[in-house]
This record gives C-alpha cells, sequence and structure tokens, in this order.
C-alpha cells in the first residue's frame, strides 16, 4: 500500500516538526538548508498521496542515509510547517521521480 | 456555460464572506456557473450569510477540491489572498488549472499586502486585483466591479 501523508501525520508520532505556522518562503529556506540533497517539484505535484502546496519550485529535502525526507505541509489557517518523516527507499524514490527535470 | 471557481482563504478577514456571496452574485449575473471551494469554517459563514442558497449554490470543501482538481476544469479561477497560505494555495491551484486567474490581493499592512502581491507575480501570469482592506469591503468591491466588467467587454 502506497504511504498517505496526511494518515501518517495524523495516526502516528513518527515525525518531527522542523518549524511551523511559519511562510511559505521561509519554509522553503529550512528545508535547504537541512537537508543534504534537495528535489524540486511542481506546486500541486502528488507526493506520498496528496498535492504539494507552494510557490515553485517546491523543494524537498532527502536524507538518503537516513532514510528521510523533509516536506512543506501547508493548512489556509495555519500556515506552512516544515515536517522531516522516515520513508522506504521505494517511496522516496518515487519522489525522487517527481522532481523537476533541468 | 462558463464555470468559475471562487477559492477562498482562511475566513480571519472579515471582508472575505461577503465579498465571495458578492463575487458569486456578479460572476452568476454574467453567465458563470460558480462554485466555492473554501474550508470547513469558511463554508459555514457562506451558509449562515446565504441561508437558503440564494447566492453560492455550489461549494465544495477545499481539500477536497485540490485532490480532485484537473487542468481546464474551470474557466475561470477567482482566489481570495490575504494570508501567506492563501496565497501559496493561488499558485498551487492556479499551476493545476492552467486557466484564466484573478488574484484578489488585501491586507491592512502594506508590506504584507505588497509580498502577497509579489509572491503571485513571481510565480503566475494571473492578473492581480488589490487594495489595502480588511474590515471594509468597499474598496474591493468596487475592484471587483471593474473587473468583473473587464469579462464582459
Amino acid at each position: 500500500m502506497s504511504f498517505c501523508l496526511e494518515q501518517h501525520l495524523q495516526q502516528s508520532e513518527d515525525y518531527k516538526i522542523l518549524i511551523k505556522n511559519t511562510g511559505f518562503k521561509e519554509a522553503k529556506k529550512v528545508i535547504e538548508k537541512h537537508s543534504p540533497n534537495k528535489v524540486y517539484v511542481k506546486a500541486g505535484e502528488k507526493i506520498l498521496g496528496a498535492r504539494i502546496i507552494g510557490i515553485p519550485p517546491i523543494p524537498i529535502g532527502i536524507n538518503d542515509s537516513e532514510s528521510k525526507v523533509t516536506l512543506p505541509y501547508t493548512k489556509p489557517c495555519h500556515g506552512t510547517a516544515v515536517v522531516e518523516l522516515p520513508l522506504e527507499k521505494d517511496e522516496i524514490d518515487k519522489i525522487k521521480s517527481s522532481a523537476i527535470k533541468d | 456555460m462558463k464555470k468559475a471557481l471562487i477559492l477562498l482563504g482562511c475566513p480571519e478577514a472579515p471582508s472575505q464572506t461577503p465579498l465571495a456571496v458578492y463575487t458569486t452574485y456578479k460572476l452568476k449575473e454574467i453567465g458563470y456557473d460558480v462554485t466555492v471551494a473554501s474550508t470547513p469554517s469558511a463554508m459555514k459563514l457562506l451558509e449562515v450569510s446565504d441561508p437558503e442558497g440564494v447566492y453560492v449554490t455550489s461549494k465544495v470543501d477545499i481539500e477536497s477540491c485540490l485532490e480532485n482538481l484537473k487542468e481546464n476544469e474551470y474557466d475561470l479561477l477567482f482566489g481570495f489572498v490575504h494570508k501567506d497560505a492563501a496565497a501559496a494555495y493561488f499558485v498551487t491551484f492556479y499551476h493545476i488549472l492552467n486557466t484564466k486567474s484573478v488574484a484578489l490581493v488585501f491586507e491592512k499592512d502594506i508590506d504584507l499586502l505588497e509580498k502577497f502581491i509579489k509572491d503571485v507575480q513571481e510565480s503566475t501570469d494571473s492578473e492581480i486585483v488589490s487594495a489595502r482592506a480588511y474590515h471594509n469591503p468597499t474598496p474591493l468591491r468596487v475592484k471587483i466591479d471593474r473587473y468583473i466588467k473587464s469579462l464582459e467587454d
């Protein structure tokens, strides 16, 4: 079964919030600074079963050695948070395949 | 019939709900079939403002709308942008829909107003209707009238 971001954030505690209630550009900086590798995706791209919201190009941080990703999570009344969570390698590979090509 | 999607942000801006009802009315007057996408709390405000659904006849939850949204599903995207997250949502809807769009940008703080305008300008080719406004809907209503008149011409 595919990973579902919304479900994971609601039902698991296995994630870390790096910043919350912030603006999208600030969140973008946090991801870019925090992550050893990044991929960039289009606004509205389906990532982990949910459309990613933000101002493109949207960074997703990838930490292959720890098998973790860092991504923005935006809600209308709560601004943007940056969430880091563990993922299986095949889910990380799916994210990499959604990256905007140079 | 042409289809318009009105995208609402967080309902804490007092002028959002009356302007959403007003914009729905004005777009219907010129022949649009209008759907309003909003958070559940913004939807409750609409339901209390228009209890018999005289003006707002089609409403959809913003998250399920986003999930199922398809390119060119609407002929016009009309987004309310008064918070950073609202700009992010508008830009995202814009890029998925790839259709004629207008961002109604408003804020009482001039620096934030300029920031939201810049966020939309830098990442879309959308038209922007903006005013320094919060409680008073009149500056925006005047600009909405002008924009909707331009759609008729």
